[in-house]
């Protein structure tokens, strides 16, 4: 598979690490992705951090980190800093030869007939077909209730991880278009 | 009715029970519609015409009914602690919208797909799955934000209307009679169910999942969330290989992660940057999944 092992698997044997790694320092990543645009290189990742430079517009950087709205990324000339997360795609595109990696380690995939219709065996999965074949389950429906919460005991939950409700966030009409190119 | 539903959606102070599901809509079809007279049969025409009014209750028993079959093809994971954080903080994303009287109910559902539904009336499963490609808990919080949206915006509902749900929604008809003649949630009645359960196959209006994707981010912002962790999750999603069989539903029932990354960059572009300091991560995230996303891998 295309994905690199990302910080839960390298850092398996300590949780707690794990977890005040990813609360303070955000994830670390080992993907590769494309820019859309050519887009300012920042020192940090803030829309008024100073800019250290540029990469251009179809250019593959090397993704090591995430954080807020930004990327921080390595270039292939060695450049590094953040990028606007929305500058970068990440698509594999049609790369066949990770096909048989990829199934391999998600299960045996049966190709069926001219239409290559797959069947897969040895993991559960949910196809089309068990969506629309499938029997009703009332007791898993009453144990799905039996986990419901209130809007109260989640606020309470949330307050204890330290979140609390942001004001002025505005509606965004899909149909709405954003200010393009004011920040690269 | 899509103005009407976004403008009751969109009132950040209106305090109100979940508006009434317009199945109406669906009944309506029928006046202008002789061929699905003629699928259905003119007494379960007359017997729709008689019975046309369903309102919230019903909507979330009919939603009930198509959890029902979903967790028939794939149970809830069995782990209290899993399933307790998922609806704490799927509430608390989803009571963001200020619309209250909604029966949340959200779930982990044990299959290595990877992909997230919702029904109508307030359940949403996430797949454990899906759940295994996560890295925080607000990349959680905004796909929970991005399938309760679907729910606010009664999304389903339109989509069995659409003229590519013709089959579905005659299915679906034949359901509500059923289901009008007969209150018991159990026995829906398997018309219905498949008629709803088509659209989970074919997926929602692409236009719909642009606006979930948005108003996802919005609600995950609110929660005080960065909410760039959804575009971040589509990155993630955009990253795998689009042959794994895992993805396959997903592929097939919403638009690319690269269509809807294109559109995020689009329509929101910046215009969150200033909540994008908002939390990543918690520790109960890490206390609750970290057995899924390091044994799925």
């Amino acid at each position: 598979m295309k994905t690199q092992p990302h910080l839960f698997q390298r850092c398996r044997l300590s949780a707690l690490a794990l977890w005040l790694g990813l609360a303070l320092a955000g994830h670390a990543l080992a993907e590769s992705g494309v820019l859309i645009r050519t887009s300012d290189l920042k020192q940090k990742p803030f829309l008024d951090a100073t800019t250290t430079g540029s990469v251009a517009s179809g250019s593959n950087v090397t993704i090591t980190s995430r954080q807020g709205a930004w990327l921080q990324v390595k270039s292939a000339n060695g450049q590094s800093g953040w990028v606007k997360l929305l500058n970068v795609r990440t698509s594999t595109g049609t790369s066949s030869g990770s096909v048989g990696g990829t199934l391999g380690t998600l299960g045996k995939v049966i190709t069926t007939g001219s239409s290559g219709t797959t069947v897969t065996t040895g993991v559960k999965g949910l196809t089309s077909g068990e969506v629309t074949s499938t029997h009703p389950d009332p007791q898993q429906l009453n144990k799905l209730n039996g986990y419901a919460t209130s809007s109260s005991q989640a606020a309470q939950s949330a307050r204890s991880a330290n979140l609390s409700r942001k004001s002025g966030v505005p509606d965004i009409s899909p149909t709405s278009t954003a200010t393009p190119g004011s920040n690269p | 009715m899509r103005h009407t539903l976004l403008a009751l959606a969109l009132s950040a102070t209106c305090v109100m029970p979940a508006q009434a599901a317009n199945l109406n809509d669906i009944l309506n079809q029928l006046g202008n519609n002789p061929d699905l007279v003629n699928a259905i049969g003119s007494t379960v025409k007359n017997f729709a015409d008689a019975n046309r009014n369903i309102g919230p209750q019903e909507e979330q028993e009919i939603g009930n009914g198509l959890a029902s079959n979903m967790l028939g093809a794939a149970p809830l994971v069995n782990d209290p602690n899993l399933q307790r954080y998922v609806n704490d903080v799927g509430v608390w994303v989803a009571s963001q919208s200020g619309v209250t009287g909604i029966n949340w109910r959200f779930g982990v559902i044990d299959t290595n797909t990877i992909n997230s539904f919702a029904m109508p009336g307030g359940v949403v499963f996430i797949t454990k799955g899906l759940l295994a490609q996560l890295h925080s808990e607000a990349e959680l919080a905004c796909v929970l934000g991005h399938e309760s949206t679907h729910v606010l915006r009664h999304h389903h509902l339109r989509a069995i209307q659409s003229a590519s749900g013709k089959d579905a929604l005659s299915s679906a008809l034949q359901g509500v009679v059923a289901y009008k003649g007969n209150q018991q949630a159990q026995q829906i009645g398997a018309n219905l169910a498949s008629g709803f359960s088509e659209v989970y196959v074919r997926g929602l209006d692409k236009s719909d999942e642009f606006e979930a994707d948005i108003n996802g981010m919005v609600l995950c912002a609110r929660a005080g969330y960065n909410p760039y962790a959804l575009p971040a999750v589509l990155q993630t999603l955009d990253a795998l290989n689009p042959q794994d069989s895992n993805l396959q539903m997903m592929f097939s029932t919403h638009p690319s992660p690269r269509a809807r990354l294109d559109k995020i960059d689009q329509v929101v572009g910046d215009r969150l940057e200033p909540w994008a300091s908002g939390t990543e991560n918690t520790v109960r995230f890490g206390a609750a999944t970290a057995h899924y996303t390091t044994s799925n891998r």
